[in-house]
């Protein structure tokens, strides 16, 4: 053995590595059979009941050590599979026809491309631009757009009664209306190109909000006064999650046209609107008096 | 001044500092987006070695924004500490990074200097550093603000409750608050961003939570994250506030699209020292994320990280309270997936903490973006471990309103055991007096998640 070895080992040997392993503590002693029990399905507390009154947010749910029970992450996780879903379903390209509507297309070509490239999504195709600008009723008051935006399942189910509140509560209040479109892969700003092509006063895009968990079906509307390219997101107002469990379509149709009217009346929309005027009016609209009941439906149920 | 590398006998030739920066990015899809990014891995590398051999002199002579067209720049170099910057002017951006990570440099010296620093420095050399780097100098970085609490102390990890609602009920937001309390969640604010963005209803939201705080004596503080000037138009009509809330951007341009300026911000918060319901002297709470300034087309062909960090340096004119990275929330078109999110979340904070901000970090991804739920549990316990002041927390992370994935109620109490953290210590004080925490056998305590035994 070289001098240098033997240095090593000693030293190794001074640092304890010759001495024993301490004994590994016993073991407990293995429980009597049941060990705890959880309920396989988590049964709601009364703060959990009282909750679901109010608001669609899990509360109430318990907890194991500092985690989740295990029912509860089979809910969470069937929840987020079905927003995935939602996000990648497709308006069909015949959809606005078959619906009535004149249908365009932004300049993007494929579900992967609206993700990357909301710069195309704000910008209509040149066929749809020359098309629209054909089509289109020019100098209107207000230019409705219904829009596939981040889910086309939202656009589908409730878009349509949307457009329809918006534009009778827009001609009850003395606007006229253009005529409605349906635009595919579209992103906020194309309102501006869609609402300057035709020279309206006010344009106002209804399209599919980003899917939230369990669901896909949440509305947002975007409304801006004098419509050019070049708006920015200060220039609009905007109101979101309209849905059956969030705004109502039929009521937040009615409180957009009071966007509407008081951009027309103030020549301005953004942060500069004044909306102090129509408290009362966008009060009784935006009411919480109504308070649709918030359920969550279990999604995952396990046989036997 | 010449602005190229060789790799392998190829030379890499750049046209500007604007561009060295933009190249030597991690890779974002958001500049991507921009057409700024490199084009190969390999002129990624080209770009740094550029990069890291520039001084911090240079940088400040050649601001991507030109100060003539830009109130920011302009704010920048006016507010900048001549002193602090003589101090390390003369260094690289490769010595720099060194400077950080070297043991003599700790959390005060680099405080020291902090001040003499402008924004696209802390993002030069936040792009010459990996992920550990990041967490390694962030993890140095201590900042300690107070406006009813104590935030960013030592062995600390703090947490904003999220109450949100997607049509502003105030039964359900109370509620919601309710169990974010029971999990010892809400130390850094109770913090609601509203469905419907006006005065009345923000002063309404404020005065009811004003009241749960109230009656079960929680140190904390509130704020409605509605626009600054329907806030300003709250504090007139005679509501509690404990924190302002502005998203900023990085460029003056960004900031007309949020509706706001300097000049708006300087009144803003002169009102909120007057008018404020906390302590303080901290009082503003900011949000910022990568990609906003692109969005609103208003990035001058600036890549992501530099223009975030100008945010920074927007936000510590007013000595916030907070300052928050929504850092998943944009979309892919800006971080695409897990990777990406990750590495942004784990720069702003550095950059943030660099600049003198405390730094929170709402870890995040929204449901087109490809990230998944255990990448996004990494990312928590990745930004704790780097010394986070606070993440954010919600009902099993769901942001029923804004529909995106967050922290949950349940990740604060469970990260704070892996790290061995704490929230403030006033908060600290009231989560053991109440039984919500048992440090002695540091467990859940008996009150743990009851939401029941705080009173509505």
């Amino acid at each position: 053995m070289s001098r240098t070895r033997q240095l090593i080992d000693r030293l190794r040997d001074e640092l304890g590595a010759s001495a024993p392993m301490p004994p590994a503590p016993p073991l407990p002693r293995v429980p009597e059979p049941p060990a705890r029990v959880f309920p396989r399905r988590h049964e709601g507390s009364p703060y959990a009941r009282e909750a679901a009154r109010h608001t669609t947010a899990l509360l109430g749910i318990g907890h194991v050590g500092t985690r989740y029970a295990t029912d509860v992450v089979l809910q969470f996780q069937a929840e987020l599979a079905v927003a995935h879903e939602a996000v990648a379903t497709e308006l069909p390209a015949d959809w606005a026809t078959q619906n009535g509507l004149i249908g365009l297309r932004s300049r993007v070509r494929d579900h992967r491309e609206y993700l990357l490239r909301p710069d195309l999504g704000r910008r209509l195709e040149p066929e749809s631009l020359a098309r629209w600008t054909q089509a289109g009723q020019h100098g209107v008051d207000v230019q409705p757009i219904l829009a596939d935006g981040l889910s086309a399942v939202a656009c589908m189910q409730s878009g349509l009664t949307l457009l329809d509140s918006f534009t009778q509560a827009c001609r009850a209040r003395g606007l006229t209306v253009g005529v409605p479109v349906a635009a595919r892969y579209a992103r906020v700003w194309l309102e501006d190109e869609i609402g300057a092509a035709v020279s309206a006063k006010v344009a106002a895009i209804l399209l599919g909000e980003r899917p939230g968990l369990g669901t896909g079906d949440g509305l947002s509307a975007y409304l801006v006064y004098d419509p050019r390219i070049g708006k920015t997101d200060g220039d609009r107002n905007m109101m979101s999650n309209i849905h059956p469990r969030g705004t109502r379509p039929e009521i937040a149709g009615v409180r957009l046209a009071v966007l509407a009217r008081a951009m027309l009346d103030q020549q301005r929309s953004g942060v500069e609107l004044d909306l102090s005027g129509l408290r009362t009016e966008l009060g009784d609209v935006a009411s919480r008096a109504h308070r649709a009941p918030q359920v969550r439906v279990r999604l995952v149920e396990v046989a036997g | 001044m010449r602005l190229a590398a060789t790799i392998r006998s190829v030379v890499h030739r750049f046209e500007s500092l604007r561009e060295v920066l933009a190249k030597s990015n991690a890779p974002k899809s958001g500049d991507n987006l921009a057409g700024i990014a490199a084009r190969s891995a390999v002129e990624r590398v080209a770009a740094r070695a550029v990069l890291s051999n520039v001084t911090l002199e240079t940088l400040r002579q050649n601001p991507v924004v030109p100060y003539e067209i830009d109130e920011l720049t302009r704010l920048f170099e006016h507010s900048l500490d001549e002193h602090a910057f003589k101090a390390i002017a003369h260094l690289t951006v490769g010595q720099f990074r060194e400077w950080l990570l070297e043991d003599q440099t700790d959390g005060l010296k680099i405080r020291s200097i902090s001040a003499g620093l402008t924004p696209e420095m802390a993002a030069a050399v936040a792009k010459l550093m990996s992920n550990m780097d990041l967490m390694v100098v962030a993890s140095k970085c201590q900042v300690v603000v107070r406006a009813n609490t104590t935030l960013g102390l030592p062995g600390r990890l703090s947490s904003r409750v999220q109450p949100n609602h997607p049509t502003d009920d105030i039964e359900g937001i109370l509620l919601s608050t309710r169990e974010g309390l029971a999990y010892g969640c809400g130390d850094a604010v109770i913090g609601v961003n509203p469905a419907t963005d006006t005065a009345e209803s923000t002063a309404e939201i404020l005065t009811a939570i004003d009241g749960v705080l109230k009656r079960n004596a929680v140190p904390t503080q509130h704020c409605v994250l509605s626009h600054v000037t329907v806030q300003m138009r709250a504090l007139q009509l005679g509501c509690p506030m404990d924190l302002m809330f502005q998203s900023l951007s990085g460029t003056e341009l960004g900031n007309k699209a949020f509706g706001i300026s300097v000049a708006l911000l300087d009144e803003a918060w002169a009102l909120m020292k007057e008018r404020g319901s906390a302590r303080g002297p901290n009082c503003m709470y900011f949000e910022t994320g990568q990609g906003s300034a692109l969005s609103s087309a208003a990035h001058h062909g600036v890549d992501q990280v530099t223009l975030e960090a100008r945010c920074y340096g927007f936000a510590r004119r007013y000595q916030p309270f907070l300052v928050n990275t929504v850092v998943g929330f944009i979309g892919p078109e800006y971080l695409e997936d897990g990777p990406q999110i990750t590495r942004a979340g784990l720069e702003d904070h550095f950059m943030g903490k660099l600049l003198g901000l405390p730094m929170g970090c709402d870890a995040c991804f929204t449901y087109h973006a490809r990230m998944d739920q255990d990448e996004l549990e990494s990312l928590k316990v990745l930004l704790s471990a780097a010394g986070c002041s606070y993440l954010m927390s919600l009902p099993v992370g769901d942001d029923i309103m804004l529909n995106y994935q967050s922290t949950s109620y349940h990740d604060i109490p469970s990260i704070r055991r892996l790290l061995a953290k704490r929230p403030t210590p006033e908060f600290d004080a009231w989560i053991v007096e109440r039984d919500i925490w048992d440090y002695e056998r540091d467990r859940p305590g008996r009150a743990f998640g009851n939401a029941a035994a705080i009173l509505p």
